[in-house]
């Protein structure tokens, strides 16, 4: 990340009093937003099942409390410096070249920020014309004005962490305001401008600019210098962020912290010591089928590693894990299970492929073509942590007792009802996906306020709530803005040009395979899942029937590599969520991870030339 | 050029309407209308399109009475009225003696309609046989959640309207969570919603609306002799795109009972039940889901029509 620790604290104990107050103000904000995501759905489960009835337009405030999460959390992670970035000066510069070289990256970063807070009011002033209203008769701009108040405080920010003293504050100003003056007053037009600008942001990145001013920047300087509005990127990061299923993402992640928290990694460790610690590997082979398992229901967002990275690490660190190898598995291992049900990608692919009318595809058909391929996954990551394994002897094993193992069961047992009441809610048709993330959420939060009081209602709630808001925030901002530089992608046309290039060059199918799985891990890796299943497989669907691929297989492809982008250097998800989990700069958590990586790698090939792996299944019940 | 959006997908026989109006277009304006088109909602779902075309992202797109509905609500009217409308060509009557306020209201906003097109009708799918109203007060109704005062109608009815957002449709009736849903039958079919909910209420619940819409900053751009080509080709293009989506209608239907959909066709009697349930709703509908002055007027069209002799 992109500022050593101690600079937090000491900007924190040097804030004016007033400063403070705002401070707390903001986290208790954060708080109540959070609070109310979680129980708002909760309540709305009751109201159906016992008194038919239901909380007026619930679903609506949850998805725009999403919304302020977002911008207010974004606003505190840049309060105490810990936006992600993928680089640090830090560790190249010191003393005075240090400042200077933050001066640059966070000019920039306030620069992009400040942009994005003036297009944000374009943007709400257009959407202020249509007259739509939120809920309650509340103007639905009004609430879009987060999104104004959420980057201007970014902006400000990044100009005041800086540096504790005023001067380096000025020149980070300056700086930022010379680069907008001279991008739209100078002299220049905007096409001389494109990669002159594009060089500015890979420096900036370079000297530790946050990662959403890197992608939000780029997407707004080729939309700017292409002759385009770079409004729509507001435009694409509110639609984000309000998303239906999007809630899920906090609501799960809450859920992670208050486990993470509380005493659950302690009993947990203790039960999987019980049960498997006599095994070779055990700790790897627990925490594979955790994350799988885990995965399978959070959907593919990332929520693993934020819930379970806590958890999971002192299982592996106690059995004498390495660090690196401890985070290279958790971070592999956050996107197992994406093929199993009831995750929501193989579902939504489901859909949009058969939306074209050219296949026909059922959501069993996914399920089912996805077993095999899912648990081949899950093998071979298995296997790799059990090979990075202590060598005997020093991996503590203890021989199984079955008393032991009881009594560590029965200490765990509110801890291994969590995915029981989250299946539960989700299969019974009890709940919508964001309700069961909801009652997850609170159900964790019953267990350890509630039930094993490990954490203190005011001493430790708030506290650990208004960290998971600041994460949130930080990871929204990152998918917001991406979906704006898919939108670029998409204005520029250029999938359809590649869909163009790739019959006219390709004419063989294994060749193709070969280069979509190029193509889509660069994908997988830059955008987020829903979007590049919305955005990729309409386009995907033509060229595999042009091939002659079974769409179930095109889909599993798709969705494999999908799951490896989510590992895949520089920007992929798990890279960027483990760094922010386990506080370790991204290089960092890449090392660990790339041997992952590998492994995944040859899964996916497999998957891909082994069509047999996808279509067995699929034809036996045809 | 000129950017359209649509959510009917590339290769689909809506795209191909709309690319032939392209290619005519570009003829027409001597290559200085230049038409690309972001199928599939490659450029997002409709209310993006709408706050596309606002921020000149976006010039034109083909919407359905869902994106119509973001620009001005009156659109919703057409839509949003149960068994309303008892034929297509009652929708069309309507439709076209509307034309002008609506086009009015959406000016007012910034958007020109260059046509309407009204593709069939959206039916009851549910898990269980549904014949009579009572048999459906039975089941739980998918209700969209953003729009709470439908839900409150759904309840002074006697039914049981569950309040979720329209991409859980699929996975809660896969779930129970819902037990019945409206559904554009085309959309049913593509989303295999019938191997969920094998029935299928053959009532013409709501009719399917859309419309063509352009900015109107960027149409008054093109010169007015230019202009007058332009509608031509959009007309052209609009009557293929309706017959095209009733015909598909029909065929999902047919594709879907292939495969196992049972479809019910209600008594007169039965289906004189379901009228009176829906009117008693009307006057609830009138102000709250349905601007006042749209509902006077579309009602006062039905009688209109309905009092002709038969043509
Ligand atoms: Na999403
Ligand atoms: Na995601």
């Amino acid at each position: 990340m992109s500022a050593p620790a101690s600079l937090n604290s000491a900007s924190a104990a040097a804030r004016p009093r007033w400063v403070r107050i705002f401070c707390g103000c903001e986290d208790l904000v954060v708080v109540a937003i959070l609070a109310v995501m979680m129980v708002l759905p909760v309540i709305e489960i009751l109201l159906r099942k016992f008194f038919n009835g239901g909380v007026p337009a619930s679903a609506t405030i949850v998805q725009h409390l999403v919304l302020a999460v977002g911008m207010l959390g974004g606003a505190i992670a840049a309060r105490e410096n810990r936006l992600l970035a993928l680089s640090a000066a830090a560790q190249w510069f010191k003393g005075g070249a240090l400042t200077a070289s933050r001066v640059v990256g966070f000019g920039f970063a306030a620069a992009v920020s400040a942009l994005l807070c003036t297009s944000s009011w374009e943007f709400v002033l257009s959407q202020r014309s249509l007259g739509k209203v939120f809920a309650y008769g509340l103007p639905l701009w009004i609430v879009q004005l987060l999104l104004v108040a959420g980057f201007g405080l970014v902006a400000l920010r990044l100009v005041w962490t800086v540096a504790p003293q005023w001067r380096w504050r000025a020149a980070t100003f300056i700086l930022a305001a010379g680069m907008i003056v001279l991008a739209l007053m100078g002299p220049f037009s905007p096409e001389q401008l494109r990669w002159p600008a594009m060089i500015v942001l890979c420096v900036a990145v370079a000297l530790g600019a946050p990662v959403f001013t890197a992608l939000g920047g780029a997407a707004m300087i080729l939309l700017w210098t292409a002759g385009e509005p770079v409004t729509p990127v507001l435009l694409k990061h509110y639609s984000l962020t309000v998303n239906p299923t999007l809630p899920s993402i906090p609501l799960f992640t809450l859920a992670g912290y208050f486990l993470a928290e509380s005493g659950a990694a302690r009993r947990l460790v203790r039960l999987f010591q019980a049960l498997f610690g006599g095994m070779r590997g055990g700790p790897a082979i627990v925490t594979t089928l955790v994350c799988a398992f885990f995965t399978s229901f959070t959907g593919a967002s990332g929520a693993t590693i934020l819930a379970l990275g806590g958890v999971l690490m002192p299982v592996l660190m106690t059995a004498n894990y390495s660090e690196r190898n401890s985070i290279g598995l958790l971070t592999g291992a956050g996107s197992l299970g994406m093929l199993f049900p009831p995750c929501l990608p193989p579902i939504l692919y489901a859909i949009i492929a058969s939306s074209g009318n050219v296949v026909s595809v059922s959501i069993e058909q996914m399920f089912l073509g996805g077993l095999l391929p899912g648990l081949l996954l899950v093998g071979l990551t298995a296997w790799w942590g059990v090979s990075k394994g202590p060598r005997a002897g020093q991996d503590g094993r203890q021989p199984f007792e079955r008393h032991e193992a009881w009594a560590a069961t029965k200490a765990a047992k509110w801890e291994l009802l969590v995915p029981v009441i989250a299946l539960t809610a989700l299969f019974s048709g009890f709940a919508t996906p964001v309700e069961a993330a909801a009652l997850t959420a609170f159900y964790t939060f019953l267990v350890s306020v509630i039930i094993h009081r490990d954490l203190h209602l005011i001493r430790d709630v708030p506290r650990v709530i208004s960290e998971c808001g600041l994460l949130v925030g930080g990871v929204m901002l990152i998918l917001g803005v991406a979906l704006g530089f898919t939108h670029y992608l998409v204005d520029a046309q250029i999938p359809d040009q590649a869909v163009e290039w790739t019959t006219g060059a390709i004419h063989s199918k294994w060749l193709f395979l070969l280069g979509l799985n190029l193509v889509l891990l660069v994908v997988g890796g830059l955008v987020e899942i829903y979007a590049a299943i919305v955005v990729v497989v309409p386009l995907l669907v033509p060229l595999g029937v042009a091939y002659g691929i079974n769409p179930v297989h095109l889909g599993i492809i798709f969705l494999a590599n999908m799951e490896l982008g989510f590992l895949a250097p520089p920007v992929g998800l798990n890279l960027l969520l483990a760094s922010y989990r386990f506080n370790k700069p991204m290089s960092e958590v890449t090392k660990a991870s790339l041997p992952m990586l590998g492994v995944m790698v040859v899964g996916v090939l497999l998957i891909t030339y082994v069509p047999w792996l996808t279509t067995w299944l699929p034809s036996l019940f045809h | 050029r000129l950017k359209l959006g649509t959510l009917a997908p590339k290769g689909t026989s809506y795209y191909n309407s709309l690319k032939a109006m392209g290619d005519q277009w570009r003829v027409d304006s001597g290559g200085a209308v230049n038409l690309s088109i972001f199928a599939g909602g490659a450029q997002g779902g409709e209310a993006d399109m709408v706050g596309m075309m606002k921020l000149d992202s976006m010039q034109a797109a083909m919407l359905t009475a869902v994106g119509l509905s973001e620009i001005e609500a009156g659109v919703s009217g057409l839509q949003n009225i149960p068994m309303g409308f008892r034929t297509l060509e009652e929708v069309d009557f309507v439709n076209e003696r509307m034309r002008p306020l609506l086009e009015e209201r959406l000016a007012a906003k910034g958007f020109i309609v260059l046509f309407w097109t009204n593709g069939g009708w959206v039916r009851f799918f549910s898990n269980q046989l549904v014949n009579r109203p009572d048999d459906l007060r039975k089941l739980k109704v998918f209700s969209w959640s953003g729009f709470p005062e439908q839900v409150a109608i759904y309840k002074s009815a006697g039914f049981n309207p569950i309040a979720i957002e329209t991409a859980d449709i699929v996975p809660s009736l896969q779930t129970k969570l819902i037990d019945a849903a409206p559904l554009p039958p085309f959309f049913a079919m593509a989303a295999q919603v019938d191997t969920r909910a094998p029935y299928m209420l053959d009532v013409n619940w709501a009719p399917l609306v859309g419309a063509l819409v352009v900015r109107k900053d960027t149409w008054e751009k093109i010169p007015v002799e230019v202009r007058t080509k332009l509608v031509v080709a959009a007309a052209i293009a609009g009557n293929e795109i309706k017959s095209t989506a009733r015909r598909e209608m029909n065929d999902s239907v047919s594709a879907m009972e292939k495969r196992g959909l049972k479809v019910t066709k209600p008594s007169d009697e039965v289906l004189q039940e379901w009228r009176q349930v829906c009117e008693s709703t009307y006057p609830r509908i009138r102000g709250q889901v349905v601007p006042a002055d749209i509902y006077d007027q579309t009602m006062k069209l039905l009688t209109e029509y309905r009092a002709a002799p038969a043509k």
